[in-house]
């Protein structure tokens, strides 16, 4: 295992950035239309109660991940197999969102370049960071992050300049009802970004100061909900409902808009920043968490040596897992959501905190 | 073979800190005597003869000591070392001149001659040739006395040093003028001067077996972080080689990390910027023979800062600072996006931009990439030439480079106009740089970077840069997290850093690693303007 | 630490070896399509028209000598019967590869427009290269290839020039409109809103237009203009409207920045000239036992900028009357407008739009029909706020 240790401030940059990821980039929540802002601000809310669950369990087992103390909840063999579970989880997203950056890559400026090798690139540089530990990714991050805020406070004002920000496009505001917006959430916005919070179980342990991590992580959380909700509601009230639900990439679509003095047009090159370091984040985050679940649950002393293999694995499955962009899509949308973010971030959470809660009032003595 | 040299790495581990003469170092140690002193004159400076091979600078003068007990004695100096007034005048003859007591027995000589030396710097007793021999060499003068296992070293260094100048390298337009020497002394010396404090220590040692060259450690004790001093002098006492000829080879052998482009030591020519770095806890590392002192732990940060940032006012300062990241980003990324841009991402270039470049572009031969190169190489080669070459011909040089690449190379085609622009700008920036040692790490990634955006256009880039701050977040300078205090990002030090805050608002020295004191001055120091005087009231209303 | 510099290396090498480099165009490859014009030929395929740059005679070629002789743009042209079809089919003609990342100006031709626009758009839209901040004009009575051809004396470019002359009259006549791609769409799109999109006409002979010798004289004999406004309906053009009717479309859809607008006085004609220098045009819905009607309320402010009549400008009792009289000579632009756009059935004010955010679901019932049942009958009330700031450096003209 890894001594490293990262302090509160560089977990809530983590989180933020990780937050942003993907969900930044992809057209999100836009089943609601012109809500989808209200979506994401709502499934903010249920997400941030999801968290409190997470949280609740890294309180009770404040120096393990969540791979370890699974086995202490269920016993041994039923855990083991949960770890195990978990950590196919977070490689699998690990590969789906390194797949998603591909595509967009590839769709939007390297058109004839293939997957593999954009992939690859990608992979390498997250391996790297996976190599090298925690506490180089949060350092990294915090970089990374005043260069983002700089990047989205820049590109806010372009875009306002730009006067291309059409406010009623945002109307009529829950046109009907707050079914469709609360249908939104519970099919999209709950689970990604937010429900990905429980990869942040594995990294917990390696707080500083664990007694603050709820803090940390609330605030990030609601900093990358707003923003999030902003964006999408500037690229509603730029491109209109109907442009943000049949495009590809709303914010692409948006920063393409900008056209200020004649000079400061044609700042793809932005959008191509903020998804790579998002993307970047999103990725080693969840390989992180899975190459370190992996040396936890099998005993491994050093995780710095499963890096190549199961990078190697991640960058493969990305290539293999779907065989075109809508297909792959789907799948994110309907299957994963379905069969993999509801009972593995919402329902096997809260069993197990359930459990816990239980053993810890009644059977105490137990231990 | 492998096997061998890796049990031999062993051993030193072993006997780390141990005086070690094994057979791999060719025999520099071995050659001084080891047995014991002589009692008689004639023997040893016949020992002294052959250990020197006869070398014609070790002067050895024969004379007799007192006027009834003729005492055969020698003196034994390196001509050009000492300072040969001061070594006949306070040394020589006042042993002539005085009367050598005859109740004196063996052992109170020397004692008798230390007193009557009063005149001369430092008097040493030495017992053994090693030790005699290293007096010797530093500039010392012995004395050897007939009937006496042991001898006494006198200190008479002296010699040609070059004198203090302005520095070369880190030229402030305001600040004091003068530079580190070659001279170890007249570097501490400098020094001493501004920090006038008994709590600036200095260590120093040996370090090189043949060159037996003096480094030392100094510091200020309260200030400096103890584990970092001893950090330092064990990275030090580790070094097992046979010379220090320049800073460059103790910093070789004790940064944390080798395989990076980056500096990790800093190094500079300025006393006063020694003093600053002394002030934050910072340890310096002077070895003789260089004026180059190292300076450690470093900072990414520190090398975009030059030492006119503190005298000029804060505003300028931050300005500058800005201006000198922007600086360095442009030499790292300015050859790279211009290729990215023009063979990848046409559409991110203004309309009227393109026409123009491809217009330029239409009659040369090579795709951008190549242009890029050859334009990049060639500028390092005229770059490399200007500073090797004798300053007369180095005019030409930049004459030919001029009109080479600015005219000749747009008119007969080879290049793009365009591509000169960058170049140009790419070189300004480098030069632009305040520290040396991360221009030269930016020119070395510059060509890595070319390379990506080659293969990859902006992606490329984006991924090297990345990968770089990846790098530059895991290095560590003596223990301290090299990008900090941005990541760790340490709030109460980042006023010192991109930005540079008023002086009067640093309360804080720099947070090195567990650091104690960290209090630099009290926190309520704003200049304030004298209240109106009576006066003025008056006149006013 | 060794390994992962290794791996870096190796990967690169062998990157490097086996492909080199995909996406990568250099810029000698790459003929640069500044604008696109479509037509249609006789048989119903679309005749697609591109205007490549042509680098070396273009400014900043001066180096090397390229420019004296050459025209600065070529047109090629292929035919297919799709746009991407035409395109790929142009690379038979053409050295390099069409490069669409550039092109600033869809030209479409009234043909074209008149039999509809659909499926046009998408392919700009989905092609990463285009952008839909490109222009788009209808060329009204010429083919687009003609008006492509023509070459011009100032912006050497022509693609540049119809760029440049859209957005400064836009910006200081106000009566054209500078509609991009994503406008098109947009209107395409909504059920609450049509398109308007300016029209392009030659002066002249576009056949003496074609030649170097059409720049080379202070009075070319062939010069491109903007004159008249396209309303579509869904996607066809119904109409052109032109002068103060034109004018009119732009009041209400508040696209007016700058404009002069003469007023009658004392009996003489066109007396007056007003400047305005501020326009704000809001819609406001009101609803009546279910049936919607809209307020157009309009507010300018301006100077005087030329009189022809003797009138005491400093008497500001009088200004106040000015006012009123050019209120009332906007309203009467605009219901001009809304009345031509009435009659041909199509809403091109995004008046559904404004019914749709007031009332979604009355909206939802009657967006089927908006266009030709509840628009033409729709009461459209205008109200014009005009105000005159100032009058210039003289109060009274010197006219007695």
């Amino acid at each position: 295992m890894e001594h490293s240790k990262i302090n509160v401030r560089q977990l809530f940059v983590l989180i933020v950035l990780f937050e942003h990821g993907s969900a930044m980039v992809i057209p999100l929540g836009v089943s609601a239309k012109q809500d989808m802002w209200i979506a994401i601000l709502l499934g903010l809310a249920l997400g941030l109660l999801l968290f409190l669950v997470y949280e609740r369990l890294f309180h009770y087992y404040p120096d393990q991940p969540l791979t370890s103390y699974v086995t202490h909840i269920v016993g041994k063999p039923l855990g083991k197999l949960l770890a195990v579970l978990y950590i196919t989880y977070f490689f699998y997203i690990a590969a789906r969102v390194l797949r998603d950056f591909g595509e967009l890559l590839l769709t939007f400026a390297y058109p004839e370049t293939p997957l593999f090798v954009l992939n690859v690139l990608m992979a390498m540089t997250v391996m790297y960071s996976a190599y090298k530990g925690i506490e180089v990714l949060a350092r990294t991050g915090e970089l990374l992050y005043t260069l983002l805020q700089i990047l989205a406070v820049v590109g806010f004002i372009l875009v306002i300049a730009s006067g291309v920000v059409d406010l009623t496009q945002l109307q009529p505001v829950l046109e009907e009802g707050w079914k469709r917006v609360w249908k939104t959430v519970f099919t999209e916005t709950l689970y990604v970004p937010f429900g990905e919070m429980i990869v942040f179980t594995m990294l917990f342990p390696y707080l500083n100061r664990p007694e603050k991590a709820r803090r940390a992580a609330v605030a990030g959380m609601v900093l990358t909900g707003i923003n999030l909700a902003i964006i999408m509601a500037v690229n509603t009230a730029v491109l209109g409902a109907d442009a943000v639900s049949r495009s590809s990439f709303p914010l692409l679509d948006t920063i393409r808009r900008i056209q200020v003095a004649h000079f400061l047009e044609r700042l793809d090159v932005f959008f191509m920043v903020a998804l790579v370091i998002g993307g970047f984040f999103k990725v080693s985050i969840f390989f992180y968490a899975g190459v370190v679940g992996v040396a936890h649950v099998f005993g491994f002393s050093n995780h710095q040596r499963l890096v190549y293999p199961f990078g190697a694995l991640v960058l493969l499955w990305s290539v293999a897992m779907a065989s075109n962009y809508w297909e792959h899509i789907h799948e994110g949308l309907k299957i994963v959501t379905l069969y993999l973010h509801i009972p593995l971030q919402i329902i096997i959470p809260v069993l197990l905190l359930v459990i816990a809660a239980i053993r810890r009032r009644f059977g105490s003595s137990a231990k | 073979m492998l096997f061998q040299w890796g049990m031999g790495r062993q051993k030193k581990q072993i006997n780390d800190g141990v005086k070690q003469e094994g057979p791999d170092h060719s025999g520099e140690a071995a050659d001084v005597p080891q047995e014991p002193m002589s009692a008689e004159l004639a023997v040893n400076l016949d020992i002294i003869r052959q250990t020197t091979g006869q070398s014609s600078d070790v002067v050895i003068r024969r004379f007799s000591l007192g006027q009834e007990r003729q005492i055969k004695a020698a003196i034994v100096f390196v001509d050009g070392l000492v300072d040969e007034k001061h070594v006949y005048e306070f040394l020589l003859t006042p042993l002539l001149e005085a009367s050598f007591p005859l109740s004196l027995t063996e052992k109170e000589w020397f004692p008798w001659i230390e007193q009557k030396l009063a005149a001369v710097g430092g008097v040493k007793h030495v017992v053994d040739w090693e030790h005699l021999f290293l007096e010797l060499f530093s500039g010392e003068t012995i004395i050897l006395l007939d009937g006496v296992p042991s001898a006494v070293s006198a200190s008479t260094k002296g010699g040609q040093y070059r004198a203090i100048e302005e520095p070369q390298t880190q030229i402030a337009v305001r600040g004091p003028r003068e530079g580190f020497t070659e001279s170890l002394r007249a570097n501490t010396a400098m020094i001493r001067r501004r920090i006038k404090n008994p709590n600036l220590w200095l260590e120093t040692m040996q370090i090189g077996t043949v060159t037996q060259t003096d480094v030392a450690i100094m510091y200020i004790k309260g200030i400096a972080n103890d584990e970092v001093i001893e950090e330092v002098r064990a990275r030090l006492r580790r070094i097992d080689t046979d010379s220090v000829l320049e800073s460059g080879y103790i910093e070789q052998l004790i940064e944390d990390q080798t395989f990076t482009t980056f500096p990790t030591i800093y190094h500079t020519e300025r006393p006063d910027v020694v003093a600053a770095n002394l002030l934050e806890g910072r340890i310096a590392i002077l070895i003789q023979g260089t004026p180059f002192i190292l300076i450690v732990p470093a900072l990414f940060i520190q090398f975009f800062q030059a030492v006119e940032d503190y005298y000029a006012r804060f505003d300028i300062a931050t300005a500058l600072r800005f201006l000198r990241v922007l600086i360095f980003f442009l030499s790292l990324v300015a050859p790279s996006i211009y290729i990215a841009a023009t063979t990848f991402h046409q559409e991110m270039i203004p309309t009227q931009l393109v026409i123009a470049i491809a217009a330029q572009r239409e009659a040369v031969p090579f795709p951008a990439f190549v242009e890029a190169l050859i334009m990049e190489v060639t500028f390092e080669i005229l770059r490399e030439a200007g500073i090797r070459l004798p300053r007369a011909v180095g005019q030409a040089v930049s004459i030919v480079g001029a009109l080479v690449i600015g005219e000749v190379a747009i008119n007969a085609g080879f290049v793009s106009s365009a591509m000169v622009i960058v170049v140009s700008l790419t070189a300004i920036a480098s030069f632009a740089t305040p520290s040396f040692a991360i221009a030269i790490s930016a020119r070395l990634i510059r060509f890595g970077l070319m390379f990506l955006a080659a293969m990859f256009g902006f992606y490329g880039i984006i991924m090297g840069l990345l990968v770089m701050i990846l790098h530059l977040c895991s290095l560590r300078s003596f223990g301290m997290p090299y990008m900090s205090p941005l990541a760790p990002f340490i709030s109460t030090n980042v006023g010192d850093t991109l930005f540079r805050i008023p002086t009067w608002m640093y309360r804080e020295r720099p947070r090195l690693i567990n650091q104690k004191n960290i209090i630099r001055q009290s926190g309520d120091q704003k200049p304030q303007p004298p209240a109106p005087t009576r006066r003025e009231k008056e006149d006013g209303s | 630490m060794k390994r992962p510099i290794a791996m870096f290396v190796s990967f690169f090498v062998c990157a490097v070896l086996l492909a080199g480099c995909w996406s990568k165009k250099e810029l000698t490859d790459l003929a640069v399509v500044i604008a696109v014009g479509l037509d249609k030929t006789k048989d119903g395929r679309y005749l697609a028209s591109f205007q490549v740059v042509n680098p070396g005679n273009v400014a900043g070629a001066l180096q090397r000598g390229g420019g004296a002789g050459g025209v600065p743009v070529s047109i090629y042209t292929s035919t297919g019967d799709t746009l991407v079809e035409a395109s790929r089919k142009a690379s038979k003609k053409l050295s390099r590869i069409l490069y669409y990342a550039h092109t600033n100006l869809v030209v479409i031709s009234e043909e074209v427009a008149r039999q509809g626009l659909n499926g046009v758009f998408d392919a700009m839209e989905r092609s990463h290269q285009f952008r839909t901040t490109a222009r788009l004009v209808i060329a009204h009575g010429h083919s687009a290839k003609e008006v492509l051809s023509v070459l011009t004396p100032i912006d050497k470019i022509s693609a540049n020039q119809i760029i440049k002359t859209l957005e400064f009259s836009e910006m200081s006549w106000g009566q054209t409109i500078n509609t991009d791609v994503w406008w098109a769409i947009r209107g395409l799109t909504s059920s609450g809103r049509n398109t308007v999109v300016t029209g392009v006409v030659i002066e002249g002979n576009p056949q003496q237009g074609k030649r170097q010798t059409n720049v080379q004289s202070s009075v070319p004999d062939a010069r491109i203009s903007l004159d008249g406004l396209a309303l579509f309906k869904k996607d066809r053009l119904v109409r052109w409207v032109n002068g103060s009717t034109e004018r009119g479309v732009l009041w209400v859809l508040d696209r007016i920045k700058q404009t002069n607008i003469t007023i009658p006085w004392k009996g003489k004609k066109e007396a007056i000239a007003y400047r305005t220098m501020g326009v704000k045009t809001g819609l406001k819905v009101k609803l009546k036992n279910g049936q919607p009607s809209i307020l157009v309320h309009i507010q300018t402010e301006g100077d005087i900028s030329e009189t022809y009549v003797p009138i005491n400008l400093a008497d500001y009792r009088l200004l106040f009357q000015l006012e009123k009289a050019i209120g009332r000579d906007i309203e009467r632009e605009v219901k001009q407008a809304i009345e031509t756009a009435q009659h041909e059935k199509t809403d091109v004010f995004g008046f559904g739009e404004a019914v749709h955010r007031a009332d979604p679901l009355l909206w939802k019932r009657i967006k089927k029909e908006w266009d030709d049942r509840y628009f033409p009958h729709l009461r459209v009330t205008v109200k014009v706020d005009a105000s005159i700031r100032r009058t210039g450096l003289r109060n009274t003209p010197y006219i007695k």
